[in-house]
């Protein structure tokens, strides 16, 4: 019996083991710093690195900033990962893609994209929450560091999880129950799903996180410790009220130190987050009652047409098929850098389950937001004192949990540990097991499968950096009218294939507009025209004429462009 | 001076009697002097207190100095009743003052139900500065004079902030502005997109401290002198040839670009910076990056999440006569339900009757849209009631509204005339234009429409400030109005106690209880072994809710106010009146054994009666 007892427990240990194994090659802060610190030594000339911020709990938030000569009068684009916290495989893609940037510098086409832009990588921006992975207790953590109270009970942090059997990580517990609402699914055994009435079905097990009711409230672990989720933590709806989400928008150091970047940077042209949000495999569509409206939450026409444009890019260049649909979540970066910092922006969790058969049905459906979105604390806080716990399968969850497994067991990883049986204080006398899949399993395979989702991520970006707007000065004449009188034309064109900027960053005031200036010498005046004018964002291949009749000899500048196109300047000498 | 010596030597003479006879000549004298005090020369008026402490008048607007100085005189003089804080630096690096006025000696400020004060975070506001300054003046001159605020101040704290925009404040005292400008904040921004910041502002051009209108002789112009009233211009009419071009505010394009006055200070609004329905720049004009990108809103919601006491609020604006309660915008009238309408009717209906000409009115229905609006902010994140006054009215002009609209009647120029003597205007004076040649300048000076003049300035003080005393009364006043103690079988003892509010203001707003905002308020037996513990919800069926957990210290969600009656947390509303809670206790000991029973609520205060 003890021989018995010994051997489960070695068993567990060693499965546990084997999952933590896997997946241990993802950083801690401070490795991902050191890995950061590491390229701009390497690459001296073509990296620097910058905090823009700390988290709650003093982690600097680093920028890594690749290309030659940087300045803000370069067009850049901005590559985000980690605001999620618990996506630790959009972190390791981010330092990667940078890795392999920096390694590529070299060739003729990465070397000339660095010549003319410049790459923002932010590997960690939640790097609080990302700390737990390697914790003495992992489980998954979308929460900073800042103390708060998700049931509302005037305690913070007083229900957290609790290791039970004590092999370092957090998973599930099914209790046998007759007022249970789960059952094993038929497809899998390995799965739970929530009993369905029209199918005759009627539950059997409790489901909750691990850990006990600290508080006694019915709620299991339902204040642990920290925090506020920093990807629900953004302005363009903000989900207000809701657990995880802060006190307003904006309330933490992260979130802010974030917008006021982009918002200060208005050299960025686009931003490129990896989450579990994906508009990059499918662009939204134009939907003038979403687009049209007062407080807009679809993309205007011609966003949505480079949209578009931008997917194709993306799937042609990645090669990936079978992406999550994964819509977009309220309060997050990915929506507010476009709505509301008007830049072009994109998202894709970067990495998800392959699919292992031939599907029946070709459709993206097959992977729900509910299922591939971190476990903890979705709910909203006025219906959060049921019975479940932060982690509780989705109803929907089976097919998504039945194409992990797959993959899983022809991989042979182990995203997942079996049910044991285990004492637990507020279910004395009840079958209670801890088991179940693997935290972080779900969003994060081990590390040796983001090489090549890095790889041809990086594709994207330095194609994306290649189609980037250009402006160009074209047609500049000049002519003699007699007396001192001359007449200066030009064409300001936007060479490049995608526009200036965002449609939407016309309606923001943070966005700088295609601005086209005569800079006149001593002496000289203008007869007809304005010294600048501004206008709406160029489109591909868009141009506009402006002529000018100037008074006076000598030399004259024009300048012409916007941040995010670039500023190009020419120089006539009038008569 | 003189009046300390009167003092002392009756003071002296009285130590020379028996010590209750001194009592009482002392008491008697006291009231003797707040009515023929000798430094009044006179008789002191009701409702003003004779002989303050720290003097002061009351019919202009103070600067940063000034009101930095009467807060500090303030805690200086009364140092059990008045202490001031930083709440931190403006952008500039002004202190950001709070006073906090209760009686100290009475408990915690922080832990009593407090009312929150703020104006002036639109600059050229001046009033609000000088109402939150006139509160916290009147409120600790009259403690222990007056019986209403004595008590007050015994129950409640008030944490007053003059200004939450002390940079622009400076602006538009000390720097050329029309009577709107300096209504930003003074970050500098490119508001025209030439890369330049505040590159062209307003130009003073006859360096009087005020942008008034420009007008030029024109043979095209639409405009002529009104000849009832020639400072003010009309419009000619259709079959009149006009005289005049109006040519826009006192300024010259600085940076020749073609246009003037386009990028002046600021030109954001630190009132679209905070954090409830905050929308950028394109749908709510004024925003910046992100609800609290100022360090001046920063600063004030730091402070108000450090004081979950804060259980009513006041801000103040000018103008217009308005007693304004959230929402900021029609979408979010769900957050306010109708028994909070029910509390903010009470005390916006006395409102209209405290102050001739104001009105209660729902922001975004009876005034304009505001996103991310402060009001919406202390009113909706945090479920406290709160009121935005729009001070100053033209029908304090004349007392009685004008059936024409603002800019098609000539009653500012006819006050000014017949009450001000034409102190209100720059008459118009030919000046020379860099751009526009030879052209006349004049107007309402800054100081007048927005900012109520002198004469008037007290008075509306006090009427406001009043109307905050209605608002603070009505937090919550919590008590332990009966406790009844059985014997039951086996050693044991039934203790229970009701509990009631016995102000209009829940302990948490049918909005709060609805989010789970604020924490339940707990009610607790101290020194007794309490067995088991129970809400009473029905006395007379004998319903009651047992709390398994920690049983002596009972939670409840809400104790609900006068007004709101049984609406929120299903406890009051039974056995009697819909603002009592009552709660249950079965401890070991006896009936005759002394219990203490404890009240602790995050709005309501701290209270405990010993039985």
């Amino acid at each position: 019996m003890t021989k018995r007892l010994f051997l489960s427990g070695l068993l567990a240990l060693l499965c546990g083991f084997n999952v933590v194994w896997s997946q241990s090659a993802y950083n801690n802060h401070a490795q991902l710093s050191g890995r950061l610190k590491a390229l701009t030594t390497q690459y001296a000339s073509l990296a620097s690195v910058q905090s823009i911020g700390k988290s709650t709990q003093g982690r600097d938030l680093w920028v890594l900033a690749v290309g030659k000569n940087t300045n803000t009068k370069k067009p850049a684009v901005l590559i985000v990962g980690g605001l999620e916290g618990v996506h630790l495989a959009g972190s390791e893609m981010v330092l990667q893609m940078a890795e392999k940037m920096l390694a590529a510098a070299n060739t003729d086409s990465v070397a000339k994209l660095l010549e003319t832009k410049t790459f923002y990588f932010l590997p960690s921006g939640n790097p609080d929450a990302q700390e737990q992975f390697s914790a003495k207790l992992k489980y998954e953590r979308s929460g900073n560091g800042t103390e708060t109270d998700d049931d509302r009970d005037g305690r913070n942090g007083e229900d957290p999880f609790e290791d039970l059997n004590n092999d370092g990580i957090i998973s599930t517990i099914r209790v046998e129950d007759p007022t249970g609402t789960f059952v094993v699914s038929k497809e899998d055994p390995r799965i739970l799903l929530k009993a369905d009435p029209n199918k005759g079905e009627t539950g059997k097990y409790l489901v909750m996180t691990e850990g006990i009711d600290n508080d006694k409230d019915g709620a299991f672990n339902e204040d642990g410790p920290g925090g506020v989720h920093i990807d629900k933590n953004f302005t363009f709806e903000y989900p207000v009220f809701n657990v995880g989400a802060g006190d307003y928008a904006a309330s933490e150091s992260e979130t802010r130190a974030v917008l006021d970047f982009l918002y200060k940077m208005n050299h960025i042209f686009a931003v490129l987050t990896f989450g579990p949000n994906n508009n990059l495999s499918e662009a939204p569509k134009f939907d003038p009652t979403k687009a049209l409206k007062k407080i807009p939450n679809g993309p205007s026409a011609k966003d949505a047409a480079v949209g578009e444009q931008v997917s194709k890019i993306y799937n042609s260049r990645t090669g990936l098929k079978d992406a999550p649909a994964l819509p977009q979540s309220k309060g997050n970066f990915a929506q507010t850098a476009y709505y509301h910092a008007g830049r072009l922006s994109f998202t894709t969790p970067g990495w998800w389950v392959p699919k292992t058969e031939a599907p029946k049905d070709t459709t993206k459906k097959a992977a729900t937001p509910a299922a591939a979105a971190p476990a903890g604390g979705a709910m909203p806080r006025a219906g959060m004192m049921g019975a479940m716990g932060a982690a509780a399968p989705a109803n929907n969850a089976g097919e998504d949990d039945l194409r992990l497994l797959k993959w899983a067991d022809k991989e042979k990883l182990s995203v997942y540990s079996d049910w044991k049986t285990i004492q637990h204080p507020d279910f004395v006398g009840k079958k209670v097991e801890v088991g179940g899949f693997m935290p972080f399993a779900k969003l994060n395979p081990p590390v040796s499968y983001l090489n090549e989702a890095a790889t041809k991520h990086l594709k994207f970006i330095t194609e994306l950096g290649q189609q980037m707007p250009e402006i160009e000065l074209v047609n500049l004449k000049t002519e003699s009218l007699g007396n001192g009188l001359s007449r200066v034309s030009v064409q300001v064109l936007n060479k490049g294939l995608l526009p200036t900027y965002a449609e939407i960053g016309d309606r923001v005031r943070w966005v700088s507009r295609v601005k086209t200036e005569l800079k006149l010498s001593a002496g000289q005046s203008f007869v007809s025209g304005k010294r600048l004018y501004l206008r709406n964002a160029l489109g591909a291949g868009e141009q506009e004429e402006y002529t000018w009749l100037v008074m006076g000899a000598g030399k004259v500048i024009l300048e012409a462009g916007c941040p995010t196109a670039g500023i190009k300047t020419a120089e006539v000498v009038l008569k | 001076m003189k009046k300390y010596n009167y003092l002392y030597n009756h003071r002296f003479i009285g130590s020379f009697l028996v010590l209750s006879f001194l009592h009482s000549f002392l008491v008697s004298f006291n009231t003797h002097a707040q009515t023929t005090d000798p430094d009044l020369n006179g008789m002191r008026a009701i409702g003003t207190p004779a002989n303050p402490k720290v003097p002061w008048t009351w019919n202009y607007y103070m600067d940063f100095a000034g009101y930095t100085k009467l807060a500090q005189e303030l805690s200086k003089k009364h140092p059990d009743l008045v202490k001031v804080q930083s709440m931190g630096k403006s952008a500039q690096g002004r202190e950001m003052w709070v006073i906090t006025v209760s009686d100290f000696k009475t408990g915690n400020p922080d832990r009593k139900p407090a009312f929150w004060i703020d104006g002036n975070i639109h600059a050229n506001e001046l009033q609000g500065t000088q109402f939150a300054m006139y509160t916290a003046w009147y409120l600790a001159e009259n403690f222990g004079k007056v019986e209403f605020l004595t008590q007050l101040l015994k129950d409640k704290t008030f944490y007053i902030v003059p200004s939450l925009n002390p940079d622009s404040h400076e602006n538009f005292i000390y720097k050329s502005n029309t009577t709107s400008s300096s209504r930003s904040g003074m970050i500098a921004l490119d508001d025209d997109g030439d890369g330049s910041t505040d590159e062209d502002g307003y130009d003073d051009l006859d360096n009087d401290g005020n942008i008034v209108m420009m007008r030029r002789k024109s043979i095209t112009g639409r405009w002529k002198i009104d000849c009832d009233n020639p400072q003010r211009m009309i419009p000619a009419k259709a079959d009149e040839q006009g005289e005049y071009e109006m040519l826009g505010s006192e300024g010259f394009d600085n940076d020749g670009d073609g246009l003037v006055n386009e990028d002046l200070p600021g030109t954001y609004d630190p009132n679209r910076d905070w954090g409830w329905n905050w929308q950028p720049d394109y749908i709510q004009r004024g925003a910046f990056y992100y609800p609290g990108t100022l360090p001046e809103t920063q600063n004030a919601k730091k402070f108000i999440y450090a004081h979950p006491n804060i259980a009513g609020a006041q801000s103040y604006h000018n103008f217009g006569g308005m007693f304004l309660r959230p929402p900021g915008a029609e979408e979010d009238q769900s957050y306010v339900p109708p028994s909070d309408i029910a509390v903010y009717d009470l005390i916006g209906k006395t409102g209209e009757k405290m102050i001739p000409g104001y009105k209660y009115y729902i922001l975004w229905k009876d005034l304009y849209t505001v996103y991310g609006g402060e009001i919406d902010f202390i009113g909706l994140n945090r479920g406290i009631f709160i009121f935005s006054n729009e001070i100053n009215t033209s029908y304090r002009l004349f007392n009685k509204s004008s059936t024409e609209g603002r800019f098609t009647n000539s009653e500012f120029e006819e006050f000014d005339k017949y009450l001000l003597m034409g102190d209100a205007y720059v008459q118009w004076k030919p000046v020379k234009h860099p751009q526009y040649g030879d052209i006349e300048i004049g107007g309402p000076k800054r100081n007048y429409i927005r900012n109520t003049p002198g004469f008037m300035l007290e008075e509306e003080g006090h009427r406001n400030m009043a109307f905050t005393m209605l608002h603070a009364y009505h937090m919550p006043k919590l008590d332990v109005v009966e406790v009844k103690k059985r014997d039951l079988a086996g050693g044991l003892t039934e203790v229970t106690a009701t509990i009631v509010n016995q102000r209009a203001i829940p302990t948490h707003s049918a909005h709060d209880l609805k989010f789970k905002i604020e924490r339940p308020d707990y009610i607790s037996l101290k020194n007794a072994q309490v067995l088991a513990g129970m809400v009473v919800e029905n006395h007379d069926l004998g319903i009651t809710r047992e709390q398994k957990n920690n049983p002596a210290t009972i939670e409840v969600a809400n104790i609900a106010g006068t007004v709101s009656g049984g609406g929120g947390g299903g406890f009051g509303g039974f056995g009697g009146g819909g603002n009592a809670v009552k709660v249950r206790w079965i401890v070991k000991g006896k009936a005759t054994d002394t219990y203490t029973i404890e009240i602790d609520s995050r709005k309501g205060g701290v209270v405990s009666k010993t039985l």
